[in-house]
């Protein structure tokens, strides 16, 4: 049995080559070796778990090898950008459409018109012959249905017609006017809101690096290119992607995703490493990255981030 | 050769450690964004259009989306088409339009009135998935329109958070609006308050029954402040305790067989658990202090109560089965009226600082102690509403009491009653 089972292994001998053994054995202690290598510099180590927090700004361009810098400094470029949402201002000439063109229509509306006041207005109007027994002998009855419009008494002198259609008139002058500075007003709230879009970088603008002259890069950057680290750019766009409110969940969920990105910012595939088993947190998360499709800006190179998601930051519960 | 073959594993070493790193790894432990950007269209007609139904039904909805806390409300002028489109199906809906205003869940729905009879459809959707949330056809009256706004509000809320809303349950209070302390019933955005007592005298304490439209609450109607109990809608009414002394604080066990109350027939204010029927069932404490306030731990395993055994009123915690006694509270001179959460883990009740009270809650184990209210005012008589998202308090400014409500992180506060009399002591109804 033993004899049979060396000549097997004198059989394979002689298929080997020489040296083999001593080949096998390099072989092993590099192996060995591996564990003890990991630990040298020069063996590439992960990103740390936790990186320092930065506050990045997607405008800027996400490189490789960031220079020593600030992640919200902005490039001096385009100081126009803010000028564009101005010309809203200019088209204030609000004055413009007042109400005169609609005077004309105005007489057949006195009692239709207006729903609430109607009360008000209407009444006056038999009042006028005899409103001193009511209260006070003068005409002070008028005031009433005339609330902010003193100054309009100058139209008055040609009392011809009822001076109740004339209150009338003018209440509704006045609510126009109204309804036409509110929708002027809301117009230009509208632009202000255009203008902040189209200023996309505004966000930029507004968060002055505290250093001044500090350029573009991050605070721990070694390399030399102008640009933010694209981990922290990656980390940053795909938070402001993520909406969830603290009345959503409870307890603290936490769940990791692989995420791929091409070197031109799209999403290549991502998958869930493990989900939190919230249905809402881990919904939250796949609209999130669904929103992250394609980046704004490109990647230095195609990217793997493996990413953990949790709400550590947010909710201050015990 | 061997120099050839040591090279070779050289560099199949050197490969192995060049490998670069499977992935980047870090942590995003924020949203950026802390709330849901909801579109809420009005309703609009599905045949003749009707004036103020859709302004009724959106002004209900949106204030109860409000409170939540939940969303931030895209604003209705920066709508585009499809919101004057009457989409029911999710295939018809240009979702690319709301995604544009950053939009990530969209309201949408009609009504139909023909006569009396009001068909109100709606339709939340999720603007990212372009998928149907939740859809629902109510049909009922005209003057139905209010509550099917607060039906479909709790709707909105389980479709996004897992768990129904509490819009459509009531609030019972104790008003001198009559001229006497009478219990009344409101909504919980404060509509229709509605008078159910009629006693002439002082009405205190109510609390619902967690499974029937019930109510008990002290009444001194009979002379002696005596425990009764009220049905809701046939208006039937018993006095469930009527022993000695003060028959105060009734508070429904959460099976509802039981009620824990605090009874002073020995000449001295102790918690007793009686039985529906207005047995004494057990006797939970046993002090020469005054123990009253008792309020169910959701378990029904433990009771929390206030008491002075200690000297200042101080809120303490009572085992039902072994009746050991934790002190639960220790700052503060005056601590009053615990609340135990619905889901039990934490415990609301007003303190007394300088000169006024406000709302504090704190876990079980008396850790955690965070104070929810502040400003003038004295805030007293915390409750939480059925799913824990608000609680409801009783406000005294300027010598008026009204009452108000607030999330359960102490924000969005807002009035419920309205001005004209002095509102106390709420209670919040279960699912109605």
């Amino acid at each position: 049995m033993e004899s049979s089972r060396k000549q097997r292994w004198k059989q394979l001998q002689s298929l080997f080559e020489p040296g083999f053994r001593r080949m096998l054995v390099i072989s092993l202690l590099l192996h060995l070796l591996l564990p003890l290598l990991y630990h040298t510099p020069w063996f590439p180590k992960k990103a740390p778990l936790k990186p320092p927090v930065y506050r990045v700004n997607l405008v800027n361009k996400p490189v490789a090898n960031p220079q020593a810098g600030r992640p919200e400094a902005v490039k001096e470029q385009k100081p126009e950008v803010k000028p564009e949402p101005v010309p809203a201002k200019p088209v204030k000439p609000e004055p413009v459409p007042i109400p005169v063109p609609v005077k004309p229509p105005e007489p057949p509306k006195p009692e239709p018109v207006i729903p609430k006041p109607e009360p008000v207005i209407p009444k006056p109007v038999p009042v006028e012959p005899k409103p001193e027994p009511v209260k006070p002998k003068p005409e002070p009855v008028k005031p009433k249905p005339v609330p902010k419009v003193e100054t309009k008494p100058k139209p008055e002198p040609k009392p011809a017609v009822s001076k109740a259609q004339e209150n009338a008139l003018q209440q509704r002058l006045d609510q126009l006017r109204a309804d036409q500075a509110k929708k002027q007003a809301e117009q230009d709230r509208k632009n202000r809101l255009e203008a902040l879009r189209a200023a996309a970088a505004s966000e930029s603008t507004k968060v002055k690096s505290p250093v001044a002259d500090a350029p573009v890069g991050m605070l721990d950057g070694k390399g030399d290119e102008a640009g933010v680290s694209a981990v922290a750019f990656v980390q940053e766009y795909i938070r402001q992607q993520w909406s969830l409110s603290q009345y959503q969940v409870s307890g603290s969920p936490e769940a990791e995703a692989i995420l791929l990105y091409s070197a031109n910012g799209t999403l290549i595939h991502y998958r869930f490493v493990k989900k939190s088993g919230n249905g809402i947190f881990d919904d939250s998360l796949v609209k999130a990255i669904n929103k992250s499709k394609q980046l704004n800006q490109p990647l230095p190179e195609q990217m793997e981030f493996h990413i953990i998601f949790n709400l550590k930051e947010m909710l201050d519960r015990p | 050769m061997k120099i050839f073959r040591s090279t070779l594993v050289w560099l199949v070493a050197s490969m192995l450690f060049c490998t670069p790193a499977l992935a980047v790894k870090f942590e995003i432990s924020s949203p950026g964004e802390k709330t849901i950007p909801l579109a809420i269209t009005a309703l609009l007609p599905m045949q003749a259009a009707q004036p103020g139904i859709a302004e009724d039904f959106q002004q209900v909805l949106e204030a109860d989306l409000d409170l939540s806390g939940l969303f931030s409300l895209v604003n209705p002028a920066a709508f585009l088409s499809d919101a004057g489109q009457l989409t029911l199906s999710s295939t018809q809906v240009d979702f690319s339009q709301w995604r544009l205003l950053g939009t990530e869940a969209v309201i949408k729905g009609g009504y139909q009135l023909e006569g009396d009879d009001l068909t109100i459809e709606l339709r939340l959707y999720d603007v990212v998935s372009r998928r149907l949330l939740t859809g629902r056809r109510y049909l009922g009256k005209k003057h139905d329109i209010r509550k099917i706004a607060h039906t479909f509000a709790d709707q909105v809320l389980l479709s996004l958070t897992g768990e129904l809303g509490p819009f459509s349950s009531r609030i019972a209070y104790i008003s001198n609006r009559s001229g006497h302390k009478e219990l009344y019933l409101m909504d919980v955005d404060g509509y229709k308050p509605q008078r159910l007592t009629d006693h002439r005298t002082i009405v205190l304490n109510p609390d619902f029954a967690p499974t029937r439209k019930e109510l008990i609450f002290t009444s001194y109607k009979a002379g002696n402040p005596d425990l009764y109990r009220k049905e809701i809608y046939t208006g039937q009414e018993s006095r469930l305790s009527l022993k000695q002394g003060l028959n105060i604080g009734g508070r429904y066990s959460p099976d509802g067989r039981e009620v824990a109350l605090t009874l002073s027939k020995d000449q001295n204010s102790e918690i007793y658990l009686l039985g529906t029927d207005g047995t004494i069932h057990k006797r939970l404490t046993n002090h020469y202090g005054i123990d009253v306030d008792p309020s169910w731990s959701p378990d029904s395993n433990r009771i929390a109560f206030v008491s002075d055994r200690r000297g200042n009123p101080n809120v303490f915690i009572v085992d039902v089965h072994s009746l050991e006694v934790e002190r639960l509270t220790f700052e503060g001179k005056y601590n009053a009226t615990p609340a135990w959460s619905p889901k039990g883990e934490r415990i609301a009740f007003s303190r007394l600082e300088d000169r006024e009270f406000n709302i504090y809650t704190i876990r079980p184990d008396g850790t955690d102690e965070r104070r929810l209210t502040f400003g003038p005012g004295s805030k007293e008589h915390p409750r939480w509403s059925p799913d824990g998202r608000f609680l409801v308090y009783s406000l005294e400014r300027d010598r008026e009491k009204s009452i108000w409500v607030m999330r359960a992180d102490g924000t969005g506060a807002r009035r419920l009653s309205a001005d004209g009399g002095n509102d106390t002591h709420p209670a919040w109804s279960g699912r109605w």
